[in-house]
């Protein structure tokens, strides 16, 4: 199948995401944290910015990944996309999570509150609830098959959540800055624009080594457990057939 | 795990999913897409909200704050450039609090064409620039925040 | 597996050499004293003091960017002199940065520049909560990877079918 030509070529070049992106955090990081400027009405506290935005829209990225994968599943019922799915909800899941905690963080010193329920906050929230829902319900279920194919309708159901997320900003009355990369231009001066693009491939880098990790650890997995088990039945068929 | 506790786990995971997305299709999100009332709105308020805690957000007025000088406190002017309401803080505003920013404030309105706030939250808009590149007064693309509440 | 800890054990020595070098650079360029501290320095030093314009003191033609005002932190006060390029965020009850020197005959601060409050613990937790948990979260899967295949290996599940 075409899809695992794929995975086998991608997997070639897997230390390359993984170097990509510890070089381009490492210096994200320190253009981020010392070479670039404060902001003119935030002062220091922007260069939160540099890490609360990538890991954000990597999570968006990540549970679009996810829809994909589990809308493919559904198509072909191939299980190394569901093992890529299952990985892919637990890192947007940490990703997701990980988003909020900065957030509140950039949110006291700027807005005066660490939470709102705004509509961005919300939507974005209820994300968190979704893909913890995936998660829990991909434990739960013992027949494999009907786990994938469940958890797949669960994901594509959430995908509703995604626009509304993104547009909040624009549609609502929201506490959440509106995009500052939009229709109406990038509002971001280059000595801030660098450090955060720099963060944000850097983090779609990351998240792509962390899914070739998961995928395969989930991978490795299954098929331990399946040869395991099969050794397990001849072992006990040479038991009891004399 | 008994087959009992793997049933209510995927009820409560399932619910967990239904819930939120029930939330997202039916009433309960609609509140939050009118997170603030505009000064407009806030000054059409009957007396069944006069006792009741909202926000209000809207535009600092430029030149309109008064801070006492014996205690912390101070008095601003919001406004959504139709109608403008007077607003009394007591305590010290947040750092990015400003004339000409947009501002959400937490409080009541007391009737008496006066709203008693205890908890202001600023809202900063979404460019950013170094101090340098400001002073030279570069102005980069951003919503217009005025025109975002009168719609 | 050894080349797993080797490729970790560097990514620790370059976050220790960053974690060093930001701390340097804000003691040397961010760090701030209080207006007692200030008037304790001295002359002819420039530093940078904390505090918030108390309200009511504000004077001046504050727009074009000469203004008198008095600084609060806690229970100590001076008065200041600014005088300097147009102030974008000097205004009562703010809290900020101002940069200048002390001026004992007239027993003022002249501040030439202000700059705004750094807040680093904000910054700093941001980065930690942000980044640690992704990297533990990481090297426990290429862990758990790496025993896989020598579980795997050992058990010599592919020899016997």
């Amino acid at each position: 199948m075409i899809i695992h030509r794929v995975i086998r070529k991608v997997q070639r070049f897997q230390g390359w995401f993984g170097g990509g992106a510890a070089l381009c955090i490492i210096a994200g990081l320190y253009i981020g944290l010392i070479g670039s400027p404060p902001d003119y009405y935030q002062g220091e506290v922007v260069r939160i910015m540099y890490v609360h935005v990538p890991l954000a829209h990597t999570s968006l990225f990540a549970y679009i990944v996810l829809s994909i994968g589990s809308m493919w599943y559904l198509w072909k019922r191939d299980p190394i996309v569901d093992n890529m799915c299952h990985a892919v909800a637990a890192i947007g899941a940490i990703f997701t999570t990980l988003a909020l905690a900065t957030g509140m963080i950039w949110g006291k010193p700027t807005w005066n509150t660490w939470w709102t329920w705004d509509a961005r906050l919300t939507s974005y929230t209820i994300m968190l609830m979704i893909l913890i829902g995936y998660l829990m319900l991909r434990t739960f279920i013992d027949d494999s098959e009907k786990e994938a194919r469940y958890a797949a309708v669960l994901a594509i159901l959430g995908l509703v959540d995604l626009p509304i997320i993104h547009f909040s900003v624009e549609w609502w009355r929201t506490l959440h800055q509106p995009q500052s990369i939009s229709m109406r231009g990038v509002s971001i001066s280059s000595g801030i624009l660098i450090p955060l693009m720099c963060m944000s491939i850097g983090m779609s880098l990351l998240f792509s080594y962390m899914l070739m990790v998961r995928t395969q650890l989930l991978y490795l997995d299954r098929l331990l457990h399946a040869k395991k088990g099969r050794l397990m039945s001849q072992f006990h068929m040479s038991k009891t057939d004399p | 795990m008994g087959s009992k506790n793997k049933k209510i786990g995927i009820i409560v995971s399932l619910a967990l999913v239904g819930g939120a997305l029930a939330y997202l299709a039916l009433g309960n999100f609609g509140e939050n897409l009118v997170y603030f009332f505009t000064p407009s709105e806030v000054k059409a308020f009957d007396s069944g909200y006069y006792q009741k805690k909202v926000r209000v957000g809207g535009m600092v007025v430029e030149g309109s704050m008064e801070a006492y000088a014996d205690r912390l406190g101070m008095t601003f002017e919001l406004t959504d450039g139709e109608a403008t309401i007077p607003v009394t803080f007591e305590g010290i505003p947040p750092d990015l609090f400003k004339e000409g920013q947009g501002a959400v404030v937490e409080g009541f309105w007391t009737g008496q064409h006066k709203f008693q706030s205890n908890l202001i939250m600023a809202k900063h808009s979404e460019d950013y620039m170094p101090i340098e590149l400001k002073r030279a007064g570069v102005e980069l693309p951003r919503k217009d925040f005025m025109k975002s509440l009168i719609q | 597996m050894t080349s797993l800890y080797l490729r970790w054990g560097g990514m620790l020595i370059v976050a220790i050499v960053l974690t060093g070098l930001t701390y340097s650079h804000y003691q040397q360029h961010l760090a701030t004293l209080s207006p007692s501290q200030a008037k304790a320095q001295g002359l002819n030093q420039e530093v940078r003091v904390l505090g918030m314009v108390r309200g009511g003191t504000l004077e001046g033609n504050v727009e074009g960017g000469d203004a008198t005002f008095a600084l609060v932190e806690k229970d100590s006060t001076i008065s200041v002199r600014y005088h300097g390029p147009p102030p974008d965020n000097l205004r009562e009850l703010k809290t900020l940065v101002l940069i200048g020197k002390w001026n004992a005959s007239d027993n003022i601060f002249e501040a030439r520049d202000i700059g705004l409050v750094t807040n680093y613990g904000f910054v700093v937790g941001a980065y930690l909560i942000g980044l640690i948990p992704l990297a533990i979260f990481l090297f426990a899967m290429s862990r758990r990877v790496g025993l896989l295949y020598e579980e795997i290996k050992t058990s010599k599940l592919y020899q016997e079918e």
